[in-house]
């Protein structure tokens, strides 16, 4: 499989590498996929062995004067060979392929989930998840077809060979069509296939009015804008008629002409070797074993042509996946890890943990405009800090380069004293935790989810960070407590209650540092005062880093600083800031603007 | 493994299959002709099938038996004859079945969503939209799949059991009686394997979903997953499931791996009976050899065609059962329906919610008693608790639900009595998000008013003051917004909702206030087109905040499915009722805010 692609040295990179993947997922696979082969030449074996049976059969044992039931009981043995072949094969050749399929999955999602956040910034999930599914499937149907195709590739050639040792003439009449079902086949594949896609963007392309028209239902009847989605409807249901009675052509034109072509094999048998028979140069057996061998070559025919093409789509599938697995993660482990300071260490002392300091850095998602600059501060251990900032400066990045999301691009990120490049992922997003603005929750209990740290936490552990999120009276009232499952499709909790999940899986994680990225933006203004509560349980003590919107939520803080055009632009109490810094009341005054019209109008 | 499986629920019992079989049948009334041209092809085909071994047994008895090279050479020739009359009616038959089928689910297609779309919002409300939309499209596509594979051959295999068995039977009924023997192997074996893949490749559906599911949550959950370091045990979850694929793959083999050893074997002991029974009846001269050839020829014709109606039935009962949910669709009546004789609502009018009730589900009363007038012009703000009904009414009062009780009227016309067109012109809803749908900007207006010029989109987008915003994008109002708005913030989806409604031009305005923020650069954008809308027209909102509130010249006070307290502010603060307490509260949550002008 591999030697014609890997010869080929001038190729590009992407284009070789695939087939070295397979060969080495195949190698691990090596003890099956040469069973299979092995059991599938067997079976070959006992279906090439049919015809000439017969032919035995019907020259000695119905013509002639031996023992009839001796030839009848041998196919029968042939069957009951034959069967148990049929059946080992397809297993074997199914079991491998699905192996592969399923460990180059896991592969793959080991991979993916441990790639460096930019990289999922600019990846669709979409995308990525079509590698893992749809592309592995293509490659599996091409797995599973090596033992099968082997072994029919065997068969093909045994018949040929015994047909043409038993009567060449006859076997060059028999054997004429053949090349032409190959022929046919391919080119039947290599015209379908773009049909097939034809058919299949249109109905994507309903699919997406039906969608619309679906979710925008309010919309559409809001406006009674029925019609338009109809007459949009239609026009697709017409292409999609249109395209699919096109492929119905295609198939039309070589699908009978594939079934028939190897009777013309069989008409040239029953003439040219009916008449050889008529002359005594051949017996009957003879011409009846030559027609069930024709019969017997139709399938290894088409399915040598079917690989050809699953072949070169698994191939393509294979280089997307190959891209995806030669990413290497560019944020990664140091080879010589530092060690975070706990309070055992003596030169902590009584000195809180969890001090931050921000070092001249400067980072931008895209490395010519960066979104900090220069930027320092300085978080004693176990104080918190508000970052307060228009749309666009800077603040949620403050948190994603606290997780090391992102590598600074200048100066440098230090906790407790050591640089965060130098601490293993591990030890630094253990130290850190952190409550995201959009809160996902997984499909699994909600006493797995507050346990997302530590899986292994006990159920005390759970109850006891839900209550201190607020959290959990509401989990109590769910329907299952917290054994509800959630997630998409699970028990579907509000915006706040959410929120107060996440509060608590970070309480749970117990970190030192603890980050929430504007954790209030989900919440129902009416019910932000039981969050704000639950905040400030959780930052007594620990340093925390808080990304606001809400005035209420910011004043929970020790210090405010106010970030503009990337860099640190006021800092202080809340209170000293609103007398002394005007940006800071011009950022506050457009979050609170429906507050402020009314009630201070004039 | 071939086809789609059918879950247990979904099977169709007999009268239910005749019914589905009726009703299509029905369905197909303009294509009749062409329905009953290919199946006559695919008779004819499938006789043309079975000539072949006959030919070649008349070739051996009569011609090579006899020496008569005169009837070898006919045999020949009508072999010939015979395949070029097959080639020539298969490419028919593929043509006359495609071109009934596809006319076919294109109709279904169109009468269905017509039909979807003249169902009310209620409708909407009970139905998930991710069922509706696979309905529309994996449903049909899956019986587009059967036209184009699995018709043609369910058909003929069936005719071909049959014929097999007629012409079998004819040339020498001893020897059928002996394949027959084997026959209810198969056909045991054949409804096993049916049932068994099904209950199997059900599985396997439900696993790859979860499969997917997991693989999503960890591609989706990516960055909280490495925040929180879970990368090792996300990978061992996915294993399990990855796992637990693999395992009911393999399961589904296995039933496989049993059905097609068997059928081979039953395949090949049959020949060898028909071998040693028919040389045995050769030889006492009861059954000639060419017989005997045609029958072990002709075995084929009668196992490969139950191979294929066992594999082909749960792919045949899938698409029944999915003709039946679409058919049901066709059967629901809609709820809100212009009636015969609609007459055109006046172009001003005041508004009147006469006695109103409203219930979603029989019995359980979202509304009821309501009454409200509002008058040409007149601002009105809803408010009240969650889940008391102020939507709702704002809902009715655009007869977007038809009340339960009482009436709503419009220039003294019952709304249920307006034409649909009159009144979609004279009362617009804005929803709380604004949906875009795939298109242009320009296409995204004109969903409010098909007829409307460029010239019309654009003042419009002028009248709420976004003209220029919009004009700033690459392609001006060419924009292509792209799958669901991606490109667009919030706060423009929101703009472009407004304008839609100016393009409109309608005397009531109903709006749904957004409950959370827009990013504070669009937030006045949209404050300010929003004002500019209501300017002159009737409102009704459905109010989340104390601004939007005192603006309006009355407040209606909605709880526990009543009209609790109405008036203007100042009115209702004084009567120190509900609305007082709801008005002191917000303002206190505010003060941190509040606070910061003075």
């Amino acid at each position: 499989m591999s030697s014609p692609q890997d010869s080929a040295q001038d190729r590009p990179e992407a284009e070789r590498t695939p087939w070295r993947l397979l060969t080495g997922l195949l190698a691990e696979q090596k003890r099956g996929l040469v069973a299979g082969v092995l059991v599938g030449v067997a079976w070959a074996a006992a279906k090439v062995s049919i015809p000439s049976l017969i032919r035995n059969a019907i020259d000695r044992g119905i013509r002639g004067n031996e023992s009839l039931l001796k030839w009848s009981l041998i196919i029968g043995g042939v069957g009951v060979l034959a069967g148990i072949f049929t059946g080992w094969r397809r297993w074997l050749a199914f079991r491998e392929s699905r192996t592969t399929e399923s460990r180059l999955r896991e592969r793959l999602f080991d991979h993916i989930i441990r790639l460096h956040v930019s990289y999922h910034d600019e990846a669709q999930t979409g995308q990525l998840m079509s590698r893992a599914s749809s592309d592995l499937q293509q490659l599996q149907a091409f797995v599973v077809m090596i033992p099968l195709v082997l072994s029919n590739l065997f068969q093909f050639v045994a018949i040929i060979i015994l047909l043409v040792t038993s009567d060449p003439l006859l076997a060059l009449f028999a054997l004429v069509p053949l090349p032409f079902v190959n022929l046919s086949a391919r080119r039947f594949n290599g015209k379908i296939h773009p049909a097939v896609m034809a058919v299949q963007n249109r109905q994507a392309a309903l699919a997406t009015v039906v969608e619309e028209t679906v979710s925008g239902v309010r919309v559409v009847k809001g406006f009674g804008a029925e019609g338009v989605q109809s007459s949009k409807l239609a026009a697709e249901a017409d292409q999609i008629r249109t395209v699919s009675l096109q492929a119905a052509r295609i198939r039309a034109r070589f699908l009978p002409a594939i079934d028939l072509l190897p009777s013309i094999g069989l008409i040239a048998v029953l003439a040219v070797g009916g008449h050889r028979v008529l002359d005594g140069e051949m017996t009957i057996g003879q011409l009846i074993q030559f027609n069930s061998s024709v019969l017997l070559l139709i399938w290894p025919m088409r399915n040598i042509g079917m690989m050809l093409a699953t072949g070169q789509r698994a191939a393509v599938a294979l280089q997307r996946v190959q891209v995806v697995l030669s990413t290497d993660p560019e944020v990664g482990n140091p080879v010589h890890p530092l060690h975070l300071p706990t309070t055992a260490d003596t030169d902590v002392g009584s000195r809180a943990l969890g001090t931050v300091v921000f070092r001249d850095v400067t980072f931008g998602y895209d490395a010519t405009r960066p979104v900090l600059e220069h930027f320092d501060i300085v978080i004693p251990g176990g104080r918190s800090v508000a970052i307060v900032g228009a749309t666009g400066s800077g603040k949620s990045t403050v948190t994603r380069l606290m997780l090391r999301f992102y590598d600074v691009q200048q100066g440098s990120i230090e906790l407790d004293g050591c640089d965060l490049r130098g601490l293993t992922l591990h030890d630094l997003r253990h130290a850190v935790g952190v409550v995201f603005e959009d809160t996902l929750l997984f499909h699994d209990t909600v006493a797995a989810n507050i346990a997302f740290a530590h899986p292994e936490a006990s159920l005390e552990r759970i109850e006891a960070a839900a209550k201190l999120a607020g959290a959990h009276e509401f989990v109590l009232a769910l329907p299952e407590g917290y054994a509800t499952l959630l997630g998409e499709r699970g028990f579907s909790l509000s915006g706040g209650q959410r929120q107060r999940i996440a509060i608590a899986r970070a309480i749970l994680a117990d970190s030192r540092v603890l980050i929430l990225d504007d954790a209030t933006s989900a919440v129902d203004p009416s019910k932000e005062h039981e969050i704000r509560e639950a905040m400030t349980t959780v930052m007594r003590d620990r340093t925390t880093i808080v990304i606001a919107h809400r005035p209420g939520t910011i004043a929970l803080a020790d210090t405010v600083l106010l970030l503009d055009g990337g860099r640190v632009a006021a800092q202080g109490t809340h209170d000293e800031l609103l007398a002394s810094s005007a940006g800071y009341r011009d950022v506050l005054a457009s979050w609170t603007h429906d507050a402020v019209e009314p009630i201070g109008g004039e | 493994m071939w086809g789609t499986p059918v879950s247990e629920e979904d099977k169709l019992d007999r009268d239910a299959t005749k019914q589905v079989i009726r009703r299509s049948w029905q369905f197909a009334a303009p294509y009749h002709r062409t329905i009953i041209t290919a199946l006559a092809l695919v008779t004819v085909w499938t006789a043309t099938t079975l000539a072949g071994p006959v030919i070649v047994s008349y070739g051996i008895d009569d011609g090579i038996t006899k020496h008569s090279s005169r009837v070898l050479n006919m045999a020949v020739v009508a072999y010939i004859s015979v395949t070029v009359l097959a080639y020539v009616i298969a490419r028919f038959q593929y043509v006359y079945i495609n071109r009934a089928g596809e006319s076919f689910l294109r109709d279904l297609r169109v009468r269905v969503f017509d039909h979807l779309q003249r169902q009310g919002l209620a409708y909407f409300d009970r139905e998930k939209t991710g069922v509706l939309v696979s309905r529309m499209t994996a449903d049909i596509e899956s019986m587009g799949e059967l036209i184009q594979f699995g018709l043609l051959q369910f058909v003929s295999a069936a005719l071909l059991v049959v014929m097999a068995l007629v012409l079998l039977f004819v040339l020498s009924w001893e020897l059928t009686l002996l394949a027959l023997v084997v026959f209810p192997i198969i056909v045991l074996a054949s409804i096993r394997f049916q049932r068994d893949s099904n209950r199997a490749y059900l599985q396997v559906r439900e696993r790859v979903g979860n499969n997917l599911s997991a693989l999503q949550e960890g591609i989706s959950g990516v960055r909280v997953i490495q925040a929180f370091g879970r990368e090792d045990e996300q990978s061992r979850r996915f294993a399990e499931s990855n796992g637990s694929l693999f395992d009911s793959h393999m399961h589904s083999i296995k039933v496989s791996v049993w059905y097609f050893a068997l059928v081979e074997f039953c395949g090949i002991v049959a020949t060898a009976a028909i071998v040693g029974v028919g040389g045995w009846l050769v030889h006492r001269g009861s059954v000639s050899l060419g017989v005997v050839t045609a029958f072990v020829l002709l075995l084929s014709s009668l196992f490969e065609p139950m191979q294929q109606l066992s594999q082909l039935y749960n792919t045949v009962q899938s698409a029944g059962a999915a003709l039946q949910k679409l058919y049901g669709i066709l059967d629901t009546v809609p709820e809100v329906d212009e009636v015969p004789g609609a007459v055109q609502l006046p172009r001003l009018g005041e508004l009147i919610v006469d006695a109103v009730g409203f219930e979603y589900v029989p019995g359980r009363p979202v509304l009821s008693g309501v009454s409200l007038a509002v008058g040409v012009g007149e601002r009105i703000a809803l408010v009240g608790p969650t889940g008391a009904g102020k939507s709702t009414l704002a809902k009715l009062m655009a007869r977007l639900y038809d009340p339960t009780d009482g009436s709503v009227s419009f220039g003294g016309i019952d709304l249920r009595n307006a034409s649909l067109a009159s009144l979609r012109m004279r009362v617009v809803v804005v929803p709380q998000e604004g949906f875009l749908f795939s298109g242009t900007i320009r296409d995204n207006l004109r969903i409010a008013r098909p007829s409307a010029t460029d010239d019309e989109i654009a003042r419009s987008l002028a009248a709420i003051g976004v003209l220029d915003h919009f004009l700033a994008f690459p392609d001006g109002l060419a924009t292509e917004v792209r799958e669901r708005g991606s490109r667009l913030s919030a706060g423009e989806r929101q703009l472009i909702a407004l304008a839609r409604a100016a393009l409109v031009d309608p005397a009531v305005l109903v709006l749904d206030e957004a409950t959370s923020n827009l990013d504070p650069g669009t937030e006045a954008e949209v404050e300010h087109a929003l004002e500019s809308l209501m300017r002159d027209r009737t409102v009704i909102v459905v109010a989340h905040r104390l601004s939007t509130v005192r603006r309006a010249d009355r407040i209606a006070v909605v709880d526990a499915g009543g009209l609790a307290e109405l008036g203007s502010h100042d009115q209702l603060v004084a009567l120190g009722g509900k609305y007082a307490a709801l008005s002191a509260a917000w303002e206190r949550n505010q003060q941190s805010g509040a606070v910061l002008t003075d």
